[in-house]
């Protein structure tokens, strides 16, 4: 019931949409390039850098390349769904990974790898509760309610670890889930393509994934047609920290160690990724799959850095502007589509 | 709009107990003041050190509030300026490489025009392109952050004058240190801008209603732009300070800042969505955070307890605002009406 009236308003929400395919000039290839732009730049960045940098297009490097983008691109598809809803981001990912890794190592160390997996599972639950609370009933800013958790939660895994690294057996399971291969690709890169494939069905086939979007494109219309918004919003940070927790597991199955600050980083190169594959940050436009492709972007681009030895601070320097700049094009992409 | 409802109930006012009443609904630093007595009350029966060893807590709560005051321009209309934290850490390093190239003097100055410039890059993007504040700024965060990275080569920078740093870190007027004056000119300059001034008065009228602030003339991007070089140059200040007392600069300065002096704003009682707020608010609030902070210091508390207590009262500030408030209760009140409509059928 509720999902036909909205099927309705969100045809009405599309019509500036067709309106776009009548733009000319200049104003259609900013709508170009907010649309499909990523695809242009992917393409140009793959073949530059089988070019020009040495290294680059070897098994090694691509497995290399797979281990560090499996569980940021893992972190970014799930807070694709907090990006959609229109809640800028979850800044708490960092804390939220951090804690599953030191857990997932500590707690099987000291018990068995069920009991580790269910403490884990339990905080990321309580995570996405406070956030999505916070932010969908109380209405809350969600970059300042991620930022104090993000502490809260910093400040609760230092003072448990001690803040020192936990490292595991290394012929337990996590270490054997860490170093196998599927071929070229790591067990973490399997794990991605599975969360995409899950998050993608979530997003774009369920009712869930439905309300999100309709409440990324007309908050107020979403309520109207009876929907409970505030359960969406928890919902959609739901799908984050679950996203973060498998993503603290990979990371931490990698080296076979965790510790406090191992996620450092990961709420911008997430955020980066989002942004970069097309998703909006005024909510509601977006998909899983193109976060998937900003995620090979984003970690194409910090490899090539790594090889070329450009220092870390310049790699910061180089994200960070990759955001503002991906945001501009989409807001000027806005802007025009609408002229 | 908020500014006619409260002229209609001064005009209601009647006796003592009505102007109280307007004060009340007028003043937003409600919760700030409760934080305050609550923290005051508890630190004066279990730490009364704090208030013995005041200058260390002056300079604790000087620290908080300098960046605090600064971001409360900008929240006052509206907007958020996340790049604090790493304005902080580029102009410190910047002020201590320049420095020891020349002197302290053009090394300030420089850090200042950074500052300006790094603001001037905030307020075009939120300004002129229209991406929302929370997001550019926090771009501006990250690359920022990399950027002082860049020109420290990844490691603290040693200020070679150290005889002035140390000097700088001495009481000069009674008890205060050069820190704490300057917050309190700070403090005393916003007040009277935001409160007596008309370009600080437009603040709010842009905060409130942009579109209405825009038919009634005044020049909202520009409004914007100062918004922003106030916060960013008092955060440069405040990273001019912290490396100054420290003689040296540290690349990744800031992270812990940027929780402390986000909480005394917004405990403060500046709404986030601007109009509503006052410098007096984020001043009680940066009191309390810095009493607080500097009592658990005493008590031998660890720092990530210390962040826990504080991301609480971040937490704790960002949900009791009035409007997340009315929110809901708004979504309270639906379900008991669902209840009763259920039990009517």
């Amino acid at each position: 019931m509720a999902k036909e009236s909205l099927t309705q308003a969100m045809a009405i929400a599309k019509s500036p949409d067709e309106a776009k395919k009548e733009v000319k000039g200049s104003a259609a290839f900013v709508v170009f390039m907010a649309d499909k732009g990523i695809f242009v730049f992917t393409a140009i960045l793959i073949a530059a850098s089988m070019t020009f940098v040495d290294g680059f297009a070897s098994l090694q490097n691509l497995t290399d390349l797979f281990h560090r983008a499996a569980p940021i691109g893992i972190v970014a598809l799930g807070m694709t769904f907090v990006v959609i809803t229109g809640n800028y981001l979850d800044l708490s990912v960092v804390a939220q990974a951090a804690a599953a890794g030191v857990i997932l190592i500590a707690v099987s160390n000291a018990t068995n790898l069920a009991t580790a997996f269910a403490v884990a599972f339990v905080v990321a639950i309580m995570f996405g509760l406070v956030n999505g609370i916070a932010v969908g009933y109380f209405k809350a800013n969600a970059v300042i309610v991620t930022l104090a958790t993000t502490y809260m939660g910093l400040g609760l895994l230092r003072l448990l670890s001690g803040g020192s690294q936990v490292f595991g057996p290394s012929d337990g399971p996590i270490a054997t889930f860490g170093s196998s291969k599927l071929g070229p690709f790591p067990y973490s890169a399997v794990v991605l393509v599975v969360v995409a494939i899950v998050l993608t069905f979530v997003l774009s086939k369920t009712n869930f994934g439905f309300m999100v979007r309709s409440f990324g494109v007309n908050e107020k219309s979403t309520r109207l047609s009876g929907t409970n918004t505030g359960f969406i919003v928890v919902g959609a940070f739901l799908v984050t920290s679950m996203a973060a927790m498998v993503g603290g597991f990979v990371l931490a199955a990698f080296s076979n160690t965790a510790v406090s600050n191992m996620a450092t980083g990961f709420d911008f190169q997430a955020l980066a990724a989002i942004i970069v594959g097309g998703t909006s940050v005024f909510g509601g436009k977006g998909s899983v799959p193109r976060t998937l492709l900003g995620v090979v972007f984003v970690s194409i681009l910090s490899n090539v850095l790594v090889l070329s030895q450009i220092s870390y601070g310049w790699q910061q320097v180089a994200i960070g502007s990759l955001i503002v700049f991906a945001v501009t094009v989409d807001a000027l992409g806005r802007r025009a589509g609408k002229k | 709009m908020s500014n006619q409802s409260v002229i209609k109930m001064g005009s209601e006012a009647k006796g003592p107990l009505g102007k109280l009443r307007v004060t009340l609904a007028r003043r937003t630093e409600g919760r700030a003041v409760g934080l305050f007595i609550i923290i005051a009350t508890v630190v004066t029966l279990t730490q009364p050190l704090v208030f013995t060893a005041y200058q260390v807590t002056l300079g604790r709560i000087a620290l908080i509030g300098l960046v605090a005051l600064g971001l409360t321009a900008v929240i006052l209309m509206g907007e958020l300026d996340l790049s604090v934290a790493s304005t902080l850490a580029v102009s410190g390093v910047i002020m201590t490489v320049v420095a020891n190239e020349t002197n302290i003097l053009i090394g300030v100055l420089a850090a200042l025009a950074a500052s300006v410039v790094i603001s001037l890059i905030n307020a075009f993007f939120v300004a002129i392109v229209g991406i929302n504040s929370f997001i550019a700024t926090l771009g501006m965060l990250f690359a920022l952050r990399g950027f002082a990275l860049v020109i420290s080569d990844e490691q603290p920078v040693k200020l070679l004058n150290v005889e002035f740093g140390i000097a700088f870190g001495q009481p000069i007027l009674g008890p205060l240190t050069p820190r704490i004056l300057i917050f309190f000119a700070v403090f005393i300059l916003l007040q009277v801008f935001v409160t007596r001034v008309r370009v600080g008065r437009e603040f709010l009228a842009v905060g409130g209603n942009r579109q209405a602030a825009y038919d009634a003339g005044i020049p909202v991007k520009r409004r914007i732009f100062t918004g922003f070089i106030i916060s960013g140059g008092v955060a440069a200040l405040a990273g001019v300070i912290n490396s100054l007392e420290r003689t040296a600069a540290d690349p990744t300065a800031g992270s812990t800042v940027l929780l402390a002096s986000f909480a005394a704003a917004i405990i403060g009682g500046n709404y986030l969505k601007g109009g509503k707020g006052s410098i007096v608010g984020t001043l009680i609030g940066a009191a309390s955070l810095g009493m607080l902070q500097v009592a658990l210091t005493i008590s031998g508390v660890q720092v990530p307890v210390q962040e826990i207590f504080i991301g609480g009262i971040l937490l704790i500030a960002v949900i009791t605002d009035p409007s997340s408030l009315r929110a809901v209760w708004g979504s309270i009140n639906t379900v008991i009406q669902g209840l009763k409509n259920s039990r009517a059928k």
